[in-house]
């Protein structure tokens, strides 16, 4: 959500700045190129891996980019770091996960259901995927704007406390869905008439379709949050906001409104990201904390409150997990457990070259 | 900006200090065995990491979700040191491997705080929270140091013995080690480093152009919390007799979290008024809460902690200590009419365990107006 | 200052004066009960109306949080069968009344820890220091096992049994003098399968897969040495990292040209992984996969049984068996607890139900004297389970009390209500060591170890064939 500006005249903190980035831009691009060559040394050893590899990490990338997206535009727009992003994927993909089992399945006859939802024969038809998806993704977004319109909306500026706030969802939130959902892993099913996995040229191995869908719906909600932004009245509104939410609110416009708006396409985006991850992966007690903190992640690489910041960062990250669960072994030594601790490795390097991420703007 | 006001006890202070002092020293006496060796020890060295989160907040501006990472540097340190279960085979003397361990969690404090000192407010929060489970990470998955399992049945100094026949010593090991921390970052208060620290908490471009280097003096600030937080991870590990990835999991950081704002953000005493009162409701919460349906329950006392720590949040920003100088305030006003009396500068700042001195909220989006 | 106001001042010093202690004399009265309790009881040393207090510890939160209710049902039927009754349907509503050798029965409480050994030790503190209790059974998991024998050392005079959870090290490495096993560990719940993967599937070569921590490690480690000890070889042994939920990557490095895979994800991550290894392979061969017990666990079985129809698992339970021990085993728990008996052949049922009947039996066989641990724990070690008491298969202590007792191969099949589990071999009187390749010297299962070796297996080639189907 860049914004076009008049350039002013930088300020000696700047240009050291602008300096110091030189030299960890070199540092940098030496990493990068070592990188590169590294992954071309094990293309060439085995492509059709390097290719099925390649193609998970863009379509897990994708998911990431579909969270974090909301994330990054809620705190972009109103400044509110909302922890509890991930609460909302995962109760988003619970309840599609319930709708599902309970409107949908059609069961072959005879099936006796002994010990709550069987997952066992039941078929579903593309209905069963897709209405439960938005059912569950606009439940999100509405109970994103209850908990901003009644907890956030009148601490806005108060940062730290919003956070502090949003922290207190997550513990309840995380309590009772393990109340209620249990902590056994749940698993969305697709429907029958998809096929299960996808043959990819050059690739060995197919990929599961679902994941090319996770793939095409990432790029629709990029596509549209961009085309939202730059071409439609809200999306003016909404970069003015950013700028200077005072002198907005002088014109007459009403910001309150703009916000809760915001909010919800931001809470809507995480049910939506919880139902494609919840078929994709799957649904437990812990996917929460974990898609928070993937979505933190993309977005101090990416910068906060940047969209195309939000890509890059998710394609790293979602691109690192991939090659490094796969190839990240020299010789005998199989580093490949590490993968992880590798994503946040590149957090670091990123920060401290640019502390706002690679997109962001100081506050 | 604040000033330091000279430190002027009333005596209904100087009672509740005392009295509390008294009660902590004789807790062997007082208390059973299993409240003030486990119970109370808990929360001595809970309130020592989120005593150095409230340091970093309240005289450095900083929120940092990562002492409980530096806490458990420290802590993994010394454990792979000392002769114990899993981790490094290396057996030293346990005096050396505190000071080992101390120093590497400082070290490590130094490098999170040079790269986390340049941003501010909320990044601040982020980059200090990927510090922290970043740190989750690495010790669960480098199986030589810890791996899932962690670190078991580790070798404690000799005065310590045996928690379960004598809690006592460590007991005072913990209250002094609390005492001598709480004093000391006082004091550093009113060092020319403390008091330029808290001239950067409040208005840092002023201070940058009055000469001052900002993110090293924030830099060093991350490295004395890290020193503190370092410190209670050592006691941790002499109460547990163990350490593993779960002890500094994200859980763990969010507890520290709802300790410090429960307590009070801004006052240093909170850390250990907040961690009693979580300490008490992660006991006995898990007896006594009620059942409302599904939703409440024995089994659902984080649900609990969430809802108190969501009204404290709310209501309270600045936690029970701040609950508590808003009654004493209201009380005031009605027994006397003290502040007419004072003037304009305000009663002056007392309570329990309190002091003036205390950087008062200052008038900032984000500090609590009490 | 004036007169009045010195006085006002004073008044309120008086009242925080007055109000402080009475504080502190509240918490200390609430704290300060506990430790008297003890004294008149040894005193009496004899079978005394004391209560026999008996902790429980398990997990509700977390993955296995599912499990607790179950546990807890396992955990009191065998005090109901003396006597108790049940408060309610729910499990943890706790049990009234019953009695052991005289005594009666007071169970202190119900723990819930979340998977983490820190949490597990406090709520065993919580139970074992606050709440007195003499025995404690429990925890659930793997690594809070380890830390609950640990800390059984710091209490010597009380009495730890395990519940459920099934890491090698807690007996065999930690060897606490006062806890107790009464089932067999994640590794013996491997034997016998890499004996059939070799001899009757016919693999030579094989490739491991498990989440990058102990409870993994164990169970592949325990089929590595099965399989390897019979003269198979573990061409590739894969672990990706705990916490990640897309094992795709990991499934990519699964050679074509190996004879078949053994699995030994955890519970959580199973169900994600075999969707994805379904959708990257396209199939999944029945001939070519072996699971670990999660795989035809009840509850996973309900969620991606249909996926799995054949595929070869092994544990110390076995789901169909009509023995009549078994039936009356379930008829017990189905009298109180209809839907935990369902479970009942999951291995979290069964083991704290083994515990608890063993515990019993012990304090019955010393006339309820508890105060002579030394005792007690020489009771306990000689217990010996049979029959009704331990349905699946005899249960005997080796010497770091750790149990001997048998496995089952089993397969998953289609059964008339849906995917369901099929025993096919039992293989009896397994042993913690493996003939030799596990012992107290040895490194702990991990990423490379046991190394892949023959050896002499006690069980090569006695597996006893099963049909339970007559």
């Amino acid at each position: 959500m860049a914004v076009n500006r008049l350039p002013r005249p930088r300020s000696l903190a700047e240009m050291r700045a602008s300096w110091r980035l030189s030299t960890g831009a070199v540092v940098m691009g030496a990493i990068a190129c070592l990188v590169a060559g590294w992954l071309i040394t094990k293309a060439a050893g085995d492509f059709g891996l390097f290719v099925t590899v390649t193609i998970n990490g863009l379509t897990l990338a994708a998911l990431f980019f579909v969270v974090a997206s909301g994330f990054t535009l809620i705190f972009g727009l109103m400044r509110t770091i909302n922890m509890a992003h991930g609460s909302l994927y995962l109760l988003g993909g619970y309840i599609a996960f319930e709708l599902q089992a309970s409107w949908f399945a059609d069961e072959p006859e005879g099936l006796d259901i002994s010990i709550g939802q069987s997952a066992g024969d039941t078929e579903y038809g593309l209905l069963g995927w897709v209405v439960p998806l938005l059912i569950a993704a606009l439940a999100m977004g509405l109970l994103g704007i209850l908990i901003h319109q009644t907890l956030l909306r009148w601490n806005q500026g108060q940062e730290l406390r919003q956070a502090l706030i949003t922290i207190a969802i997550v513990i309840i939130l995380a309590d009772q869905m393990l109340a209620h959902f249990g902590g056994i892993a749940r698993d969305i099913k697709t429907p029958t008439s998809w096929p299960g996995s996808v043959e990819i040229p050059l690739a060995s191995g197919g990929i599961g379709f679902i994941r090319i869908v996770v793939l095409g719906v990432a790029l629709l909600v990029g596509a549209s949050l961009w085309a939202m932004i730059k071409k439609t009245r809200f999306g003016l509104i909404t970069r003015a906001g950013v700028d200077d939410r005072d002198m907005v609110s002088a014109l007459g416009i009403n910001i309150p409104l703009v916000f809760a708006g915001a909010f919800f396409i931001g809470a809507f985006l995480a049910g939506l990201g919880g139902v494609l991850g919840g078929t994709m992966l799957s649904l437990q007690p812990g996917e929460d904390t974990r898609l928070l903190l993937t979505s933190l992640v993309v977005v101090i690489i990416g910068g906060m409150g940047s969209l195309g910041g939000a890509a890059v960062g998710a394609l790293a990250l979602g691109l690192v997990q991939a090659y490094a669960g796969a190839f990240l072994r020299f010789g005998d030594t199989d580093l490949t457990n590490y993968a992880i601790l590798l994503t946040f490795g590149l957090v670091v390097a990123v920060l401290a070259v640019r502390p706002h991420g690679l997109f962001g703007r100081p506050a | 900006m604040t000033s330091v006001r000279t430190g002027r006890l009333s005596p209904a202070a100087w009672a509740g200090v005392s009295l509390t002092l008294i009660v902590l020293l004789l807790a062997p006496v007082i208390f059973s065995d299993f409240f003030y060796g486990v119970l109370l020890t808990r929360a001595l060295w809970l309130g020592l990491v989120a005593m150095s989160v409230i340091f970093l907040a309240s005289y450095g501006g900083m929120v940092s979700l990562a002492q409980v990472g530096l806490f458990g540097v420290a802590g993994f340190t010394m454990a792979n040191l000392v002769a114990a279960d899993g981790g490094l085979p290396a057996e030293i003397d346990p005096w050396l491997a505190v000071i080992a361990g101390l120093v590497a969690a400082v070290v490590v404090g130094l490098i999170f705080g040079a790269i986390a000192a340049r941003s501010e407010g909320i990044y601040f929060l982020m980059i200090t929270l990927a510090f922290g489970v970043m740190v989750f990470y690495f010790f669960g998955q480098v199986t030589q140091l810890s791996g899932h399992g962690g670190v078991n049945n580790i070798e404690v100094p000799s005065i310590i013995g045996d928690r379960v026949t004598d809690p006592a010593p460590l007991y005072y090991i913990c209250l002094g080690v609390s005492a001598i921390a709480f004093l000391g970052v006082r004091y550093l208060a009113r060092t020319p480093f403390g008091l330029s620290l808290q001239g950067i908490r409040d208005d840092p471009t002023r201070m940058r152009a009055l000469g001052y280097h900002v993110t090293l003096h924030r830099m060093v600030a991350f490295g004395f919390a890290a020193l503190i937080a370092a410190a209670a991870g050592i006691l941790s590990v002499w109460y547990n007799r163990r350490i593993g990835p779960g002890s500094v999991n994200l859980g763990e950081v969010i507890d520290v979290l709802v300790i410090a704002v429960i307590g009070g953000l801004y006052r240093l005493q909170g850390a250990w008024v907040g961690a009693v009162a979580f300490v008490l409701l992660d006991n006995y919460s898990r007896s006594w809460t009620p059942d409302i349906g599904t939703v409440l329950g024995p089994d659902r006392f984080n649900t609990l902690l969430g809802l108190i720590f969501l009204a404290i949040v709310l209501v309270s920003p600045g936690g029970l200590v701040g609950l508590w100088e808003r009654a004493r305030d209201w009380l005031r006003a009605q027994f006397g009419r003290q502040a007419a009396r004072d003037g304009p500068g305000g009663p002056p700042r007392a309570g329990p365990g309190g002091e003036e001195g205390d950087p008062g909220p200052v008038a900032a989006a984000d500090r609590p107006t009490a | 200052m004036t007169e009045r106001n010195q006085r006002r001042r004073w008044r309120k010093v008086l009242l925080v004066a007055a109000l402080v202690p009475l504080v502190a004399l509240f918490i200390g009265a609430c704290g300060g009960d506990d430790d008297n309790g003890d004294d008149e009881a040894a005193e009496n040393g004899e079978a005394s109306s004391e209560p026999v207090r008996i902790g429980f510890l398990s997990t509700c939160e977390g993955a296995f949080g599912a499990f607790y209710e179950p546990t807890a049902g396992g955990f009191n039927v065998p005090l109901i069968n003396r006597g108790a009754t049940a408060v309610s349907e729910v499990p943890t509503d706790g049990i009234e009344g019953g009695e052991i050798a005289g005594r009666p029965i007071e169970v202190v409480g119900y723990g819930c820890s979340d998977e983490t050994p820190d949490v597990a030790v406090e709520e065993a503190r919580r139970l074992v220091e606050q709440e007195d209790a003499d025995v404690l059974i429990g925890p659930l998991s793997g690594d809070e096992g380890i830390a609950i024998a640990n800390y059984a050392k710091e209490q010597p005079d009380k009495t730890f049994i395990n519940g459920a959870s099934g890491a090698q090290d807690t007996t065999l490495h930690v060897q606490a003098p006062n806890f107790f096993r009464f089932h067999t560990d994640g590794a013996q719940w491997s034997a016998g399968v890499g004996d059939y993967a070799h001899n009757e599937l016919g693999w030579d070569t094989a490739v491991t897969i498990g989440d990058d921590y102990s409870f993994p490690y164990t169970s592949v480690g325990g089929f590595i040495a099965d399989f390897c000890g019979v003269g198979g070889d573990v061409v590739e042994r894969l672990w990706p990292p705990l916490g990640e939920s897309d094992y795709t990557s990991f499934i990519a490095q699964i050679p074509d040209n190996v004879d078949g895979i053994y699995v030994g994800i955890g519970g959580e991550g199973l169900i994600a992984f075999i969707q994805q290894y379904l959708d990257q392979k396209g199939q999944i061969n029945p001939d070519e996969m072996i699971g670990n017990l999660f795989v035809d666990d009840p509850l996973v079985l309900e969620e991606i049984g249909n996926r799995v129809i054949g595929v070869t698992t092994s544990g110390n339970t076995a789901g169909d068996s009509t023995d009549p021990e078994v039936e009356e085993y379930v008829a017990q728990i189905d009298a109180v607890y209809p839907e935990v008996a369902e479970l009942a052949a999951s291995v979290f049922v069964y083991h704290y139900y083994t515990a608890v009947e063993a515990m019993a039996q012990a304090i019955e066989e010393v006339d309820g004297n508890l105060e002579d641990a030394d005792a007690f724990h020489e009771a306990l070690s000689n217990i010996e389970l049979s029959g009704v008491d331990a349905a699946y298969g005899d249960v005997t202590l080796d010497e770091n009390r750790q149990a001997i007792s048998d496995n089952y191969i089993k397969q998953v099949v289609e059964g008339p209500d849906g995917p369901t589990v099929q025993t096919i071999a039992r293989i009896p009187g397994v042993e913690q060591s493996f003939g030799g390749v596990f012992t107290s010297e040895t490194p702990p299962p991990d990423r490379q170890n046991p190394p892949c070796e023959e050896v002499d297996l006690p069980w090569e080639g006695q597996s006893e064939p099963v049909d339970f189907s007559e």
